[in-house]
Parts: C-alpha cells; sequence; structure tokens
C-alpha cells in the first residue's frame, strides 16, 4: 500500500493530461475564488448586522453605542463594531477573528453572556479585555479614523484641547483617558485601573 | 406621700434620639447610596481624571474626603465646586472644572456624601 507521502509526491510530479495553460488557468481561477470566498465571508462579519444578529450583542452593548457619537453626529460618519473592534490590516484581522472562535463557543456552547444580567455580571471582564488590547496595540483602531497630526487643537474646547496636550506630552493612548466612549462603563470601574 | 412623677416614656426617648440624630446629621456619609453616587460619577465621565484610590489627572477622592474631614463646612464646599465649575489646575494648565450634570440637588448632595465618606 502505497504511503500517502509518495501518493501526494506522485499527485505533484506526474504530468497532467490537461495543457499546462488549463492546469494554470484551472489554478487561478480556483485561487481566486477560495480566497475571494475567503475574504468576503470574513468582510460579512464585519457588518453591523452581523455583530448585532445576536442578542447577546443587540440587547446590551449596542443600544448603549446608539446614543453615542460614535453612533449619530452632527457629520454622518459612523464608526460601527468592526471599526473599533477589528484590525484593518489583514494579518491582525485573521487573527482577530481566530479569537472569535472563543466567542462563538460561548455563544453556542458555554452561553457565558446569554442574558443581560450575566451580560452585567461579566461586562468589567470583557470590559478589561478590550482595554487591555486597545492598549497594547497604542489603541490602533482608535487611529484609523483619529491622529495627534489631524487634530486642531483652536477647535477643541479649552477643558479638551489642555488635556489632549497633557495626554500627548506624557505619550497616552486614547484608551487611557476614553474608556467607555461608546459603551457603559462597568460598574465596578473606579478609575484606579488604569 | 406622692411618688415622684416618671417622666413619660415619649419624653425619656426623646434626648436621646435627638442625639442620635444630631450624630446622624453630622456625618455626611450616612446613608449616602454609592451606587447611585458612582453611576453619576460615570456618566458625567469623572473617572476620566479622578479615581476613588489614586491621583490621576486629578486628585483621589479618598484624598478629597481626608482634606475634608472634620470640615462642616466640607458638604457645602464641594456642592459650590461641583456646581459652579471652579477654575482647576490640571498638569499645569488651568481650566475649568466640569459642572456636574445631575438630575436633581439630591443626587449632587448624595454624591458628595458618598465622596466624604470615603
Amino acid at each position: 500500500m502505497q504511503s500517502f507521502l509518495s501518493r501526494l509526491r506522485q499527485f505533484f510530479l506526474r504530468p497532467s493530461a490537461l495543457s499546462l495553460s488549463a492546469v494554470v488557468a484551472i489554478g487561478m481561477l480556483s485561487g481566486l475564488i477560495f480566497w475571494g470566498g475567503f475574504n468576503t465571508g470574513m468582510e460579512a462579519t464585519n457588518s453591523l448586522a452581523f455583530c448585532t444578529g445576536c442578542h447577546e450583542m443587540r440587547d446590551t452593548v449596542f443600544q448603549e453605542y446608539k446614543e453615542t457619537i460614535h453612533y449619530k453626529n452632527r457629520s454622518g460618519v459612523r464608526a460601527i463594531c468592526s471599526d473599533c473592534h477589528v484590525p484593518k490590516d489583514w494579518m491582525h484581522k485573521f487573527v482577530r477573528k481566530v479569537q472569535a472562535s472563543q466567542e462563538l463557543y460561548g455563544k453556542f456552547v458555554s452561553g457565558v453572556v446569554d442574558t443581560p444580567e450575566k451580560f452585567e455580571t461579566h461586562r468589567m471582564e470583557l470590559a478589561q479585555h478590550v482595554w487591555a488590547t486597545m492598549k497594547a496595540s497604542d489603541s490602533r483602531e482608535c487611529r484609523n479614523c483619529h491622529s495627534w497630526e489631524a487634530m486642531d487643537p483652536h477647535k477643541q474646547q479649552p477643558r479638551a484641547r489642555a488635556m489632549m496636550e497633557k495626554g500627548q506630552k506624557e505619550g497616552k493612548t486614547c484608551i487611557d483617558c476614553h474608556k467607555g466612549i461608546s459603551h457603559l462603563l462597568p460598574k465596578e470601574y473606579t478609575g484606579d485601573e488604569d | 406621700m406622692d411618688k415622684p412623677m416618671k417622666a413619660r416614656p415619649i419624653a425619656r426617648l426623646a434626648a436621646p434620639a435627638l442625639a442620635a440624630a444630631a450624630l446622624l446629621s453630622a456625618m455626611p456619609a450616612f446613608g449616602a447610596d454609592a451606587a447611585a453616587a458612582q453611576a453619576l460619577a460615570r456618566d458625567n465621565k469623572c473617572f476620566t481624571c479622578h479615581a476613588i484610590d489614586k491621583d490621576k489627572a486629578a486628585p483621589a477622592w479618598k484624598a478629597v474626603a481626608a482634606k475634608y474631614k472634620g470640615n462642616k463646612d466640607a458638604v457645602a464646599i464641594l456642592t459650590k465646586h461641583l456646581t459652579t465649575g471652579p477654575k482647576v489646575k490640571l498638569g499645569g494648565s488651568e481650566m475649568d472644572h466640569p459642572v456636574l450634570n445631575s438630575k436633581s440637588p439630591d443626587d449632587t448632595k448624595n454624591f458628595v456624601e458618598w465622596l466624604l465618606s470615603l
């Protein structure tokens, strides 16, 4: 009986009955379909409709987010869940999607936050994960839209200007001061966690 | 001979009750709703600059409570601080302290009393 490796070797080395150009064309087409399908599927999981498709998100953090400036504002620019919680570049995005498999376990197996009450019990823990991730990446997802360079301090309120200047001078990152910008702060949060 | 007249039960209770009331009113923290006070702090984003235990951009609230310990005007001073937006020093800059956005003076009072209880 042929071993798997020798069969694999034969598969790659045995000349095909098809012409070389046909093999290349089929390979390119298959690659295109696979890669395109994979990316399209991954992008579909970035939509607001997908994120709020489960009641765990829809009944809790989505309702809070709808009251914030990232959902509705004077200029009509909206940052949806994935804008803040999923990296834009492919590699970091792929890693984040793999990590999301743990969320699927929570959804379909353990039901860890399947009621608003259970969500509240875990809100601090969940928030701390997000804060730690944002801190570690220097608030990378915030910086997809916001940057020091693009800010005009003269158009900021005096208090905001003073705080932003202080933050920049001290090398702070967005999440250091802007916790709870789009969701309610956990009731256990006392400011000492920073 | 008539027996000495005993004080009425209600009168006998009045003095300690009044003393207890006076004592409790001198303790600003008594009865403060900590959960409501902290919810108000979260809603007002106080924790951006303040924390309960440690100094951040602004002083820790426990340090504020310690500063005003025993000060009979503490509630009035802090209420004014939170409702009038005075100038404060923060990181070398002077700026207006945000005015506490609360639904009623009672909520503000509760917050101040809770803070002083820390």
